[in-house]
């Protein structure tokens, strides 16, 4: 409020005392003018009644020099025309009455006529005037007249009082009437500031909703640019699976003719292959940009993933940030997605870095935890256990305990737009979700992050990796007794697949669909396994082919391969957690361990249950 | 005229009644009782002077009193004398003389004509005609023995007759309020 409105608002306040001043100083005036008028009127009712006093006292002179009464009587009763006469009388020198005139009979004269010139008394006028001729007193008039009685003097001055009052009211009621629209712009301008700041508000949360919404924009590019490189992804690596497929098999037939075992030969088999693999890295990392990789669990040696990592992120992150790796000896195996646990691994690096713009310390800590009962530590979505854990903390900015609160929700960021999608660390919460583990951050303003994801420890025995072992030239082979079906409705792709199988040892069958794949199940109950793609034409895909196949053979081995594998795939109940997958491209080494493996873990399971 | 005198008795009585009437005057005078009309003549002598204008000084004698003169017989005894003791008209005293005669020196302001064998009525107001004098007569019918204030007896009261030419006569103007009280105004139509 400024200078104007308080000297505004001073006078608005003073406005009701103004105004009642005013109005009693009209009173006060109504009042006086009321006296001065009655005042007025008693002058010149004495001035009135005086002069006929004084003209009875002339023309009596001589009826009162010679004591004629009867003139003298002539003379009083002269004055009975006048209605306001009540009485009128003569007395002689001597102040004995002469004559009088008497309106009414109860009507009086006194003894004496009285001093004083002129009275009022009650509704009466009394005036006495001397009879005087030639010099000489004769005697005096005594004259009584009616006077407008008070009340209707008043009533009279009422008239000018009811003005007055109507006047004072007028102003009054204008005074308080100035003073409520005073209240009433005062209340508008209070009104208005709280508009304000309502709409300042508003526009905060417009603000806020143009970043959520260009946020939502940015992660559905993204999510576009995504589906396109998984699509290409797709059916690049269909592409890259003849052409590798075909290339090793070139490659296992360098003994049959001279022309091939020519070294240049081998030298051009040997280039193409490299540059397949290439191509196949770069479609893995198309997936991997799409979140369309496959999600299989595997059994995971913690140090062994942060250590080859480590590396990776001192390249990543630059020459400000030192990254450092503490890994306890002897961290529990956890069964999860390597390359989900490398993305969430790195995620949260790049999250360290940017909280680091002036560099500072990255610290990976591997270590075994042991949580205690729920709710012992107020935590209570923790399951109890034993956890591998991995700690990467930084010394960056850290956060406040907003954003820690809202740190895993879809979309939030504190990044600039365009320089983060929101997603990854609600990315890396789904995953270790997913992976039936927790995540936790601590931070503090000023104090750094630390991001630590606790993996349920891998109590089966599969702690033997075979991976770990099997180096890529050990290819286990198959026996002509085992008859592998393989459904798959690139030609090509089904065409190599069944020639590497059989250079594998085994005896193949071979359909480009599920329904032709499900009846040649019937027809050959020979057949030992079933390797699908799960992207099938025909309404059947592969892991319905599975079911199908496993309701008909419950003990079918069923190996599945896809160009990248969806969530629902891997989620579907009847197979989710215990689906065998082999990614596209794959090569003969892995085609033919996965085979064994699936085979063998069958037999194992068979022999255990008979 | 001669009025028999009255028993002394009845004089200090007339003169009582005729002190309680001196201005109120209420009660009527009965006529036949002449000692009380002479009182209220006496009485009424005084009260003219207010009601006539004399010219000039004319009011006065050199002496600077009111001169009252009855010439002749004097009805009216002591009665005048008390009337006007203590009076004064606008300050100047009131003198009463009693003249056996008159003539135009008798330096009289007032004059009641009284009249007697060597000088009747007539007379008299044929001598001090022309002066300014203010002459009453009693009872008089004859014109040329009628002052200017002629008392009469009217409805058992003391009244008077004015008449205005002679007024005029002697310089004196009458006060219409007196006119308009006497019985009767001679002259001037």
């Amino acid at each position: 409020m400024d200078q104007t409105d308080g000297r505004q608002s001073a006078f608005s306040r003073l406005t009701p005392v103004i105004a009642l001043t005013a109005a009693l100083a009209l009173l006060v005036a109504g009042v006086a003018m009321a006296w001065f008028l009655d005042r007025t009127y008693r002058e010149q009712k004495i001035d009135e009644v005086s002069v006929q006093a004084a003209i009875l006292a002339t023309t009596v002179t001589a009826a009162l020099s010679f004591a004629d009464h009867q003139a003298g009587q002539e003379y009083v009763n002269a004055l009975a025309v006048n209605p306001e006469v009540q009485v009128a009388a003569i007395y002689d020198a001597g102040g004995k009455p002469f004559v009088a005139f008497l309106r009414q009979p109860r009507d009086a004269i006194p003894d004496d006529p009285p001093r004083q010139p002129a009275r009022f008394d009650g509704d009466g006028l009394t005036v006495t005037a001397p009879i005087v001729q030639g010099g000489a007193t004769l005697g005096t008039v005594y004259l009584r007249t009616f006077t407008e009685p008070v009340v209707r003097r008043l009533e009279r001055y009422g008239v000018i009082g009811l003005l007055v009052v109507m006047a004072s009211l007028l102003v009054a009621v204008l005074g308080v009437a100035q003073a409520a629209q005073a209240r009433a712009n005062r209340e508008l301008a209070r009104q208005g500031e709280e508009l304000a700041v309502a709409n300042a508000a508003l526009r905060a949360q417009i603000e806020q909703r143009e970043k959520v919404e260009e946020a939502l924009r940015q992660s559905q590019k993204m999510e576009a640019i995504g589906q396109l490189a998984g699509g290409i992804a797709h059916d690049f690596n269909n592409l890259l699976q003849v052409i590798l497929g075909n290339l090793e098999r070139l490659r296992g037939r360098t003994g049959d003719t001279e022309r091939i075992a020519d070294p240049r030969n081998l030298r051009l088999i040997e280039s193409a292959t490299r540059g397949a693999d290439r191509a196949a890295a770069l479609t893995k990392r198309l997936l991997a940009f799409s979140r369309r990789q496959t999600l299989a669990p595997t059994t995971v040696d913690v140090n062994r993933l942060v250590a080859g990592l480590s590396d990776l992120m001192l390249r990543t992150l630059g020459a400000a940030i030192k990254v450092e790796t503490v890994l306890q000896g002897g961290v529990w195996q956890v069964s999860a997605d390597e390359n989900q646990l490398e993305s969430a691994l790195l995620n949260l690096a790049v999250n360290a870095r940017d909280a680091m713009p002036n560099g500072g310390k990255l610290v990976i800590a591997t270590s075994n935890v042991v949580l205690p009962e729920s709710g012992a530590n107020g935590q209570e979505e923790i399951a109890p256990g034993d956890y591998a854990q991995i700690a990467i903390t930084d010394t960056g900015t850290g956060m406040t305990k907003d954003v820690l609160a809202k740190a895993f929700d879809p979309f939030f960021t504190t990044k600039d737009i365009g320089h983060g999608t929101g997603l990854g660390l609600s990315q890396v919460y789904g995953f270790v979700k997913q992976s039936g583990g927790h995540v936790r951050i601590i931070s503090e303003p000023g104090q750094g992050t630390s991001v630590r994801l606790f993996l349920p420890r891998l109590h089966a025995t599969a702690a033997v990796e075979p991976a770990a072992t099997a180096g890529p030239l050990a290819m286990p082979l198959g026996s002509r007794h085992e008859t592998i079906l393989v459904v798959e409705d690139e030609d090509d792709v089904r065409m190599a697949t069944g020639e590497t199988l059989r250079e594998l040892g085994y005896d193949v069958i071979e359909a480009p669909d599920g329904h032709v794949g499900l009846r040649r199940l019937e027809e050959m109950p020979g057949i030992c396994l079933l390797f699908t793609d799960v992207g099938l034409p025909g309404g059947m895909n592969g892991v319905q082919l599975a079911e199908a196949a496993r309701r008909r053979r419950p003990d079918l081995p069923v190996l599945f391969t896809t160009g990248y594998a969806r969530d629902a795939f891997t989620s579907t109940p009847p197979l989710a957690g215990t689906a065998d997958v082999l990614g596209k491209p794959f090569d003969h080494a892995a085609l033919a361990r996965r085979l064994r493996e699936v085979l063998d873990g069958r037999k194992r399971e068979t022999a255990a249950s008979t | 005229m001669t009025r028999p005198r009255p028993p002394p008795i009845l004089r200090r009585s007339v003169l009582r009644l005729a002190a309680s009437l001196l201005l109120p005057a209420g009660a009527p005078v009965r006529a036949q009782d002449t000692a009380l009309a002479s009182a209220v003549k006496a009485a009424y002598i005084p009260k003219f002077v207010p009601f006539v204008a004399w010219p000039g000084e004319a009011l006065y004698d050199p002496a600077g009193a009111v001169s009252i003169c009855v010439v002749g017989a004097d009805p009216f005894g002591d009665l005048l004398d008390r009337v006007i003791a203590g009076q004064t008209i606008a300050g100047h005293p009131i003198v009463v003389h009693r003249l056996r005669t008159v003539s135009r020196t008798s330096d009289c302001q007032i004059l009641f004509a009284g009249g007697s064998a060597d000088q009747p009525v007539a007379d008299i107001l044929a001598a001090v005609r022309g002066t300014p004098v203010l002459t009453m007569t009693d009872d008089a019918h004859d014109p040329q023995s009628r002052g200017i204030i002629n008392f009469i007896i009217s409805g058992n009261r003391v009244r008077f007759e004015i008449d205005q030419d002679a007024a005029a006569a002697n310089g004196l103007s009458v006060s219409s309020k007196l006119l308009s009280l006497a019985t009767r105004v001679l002259g001037r139509g």
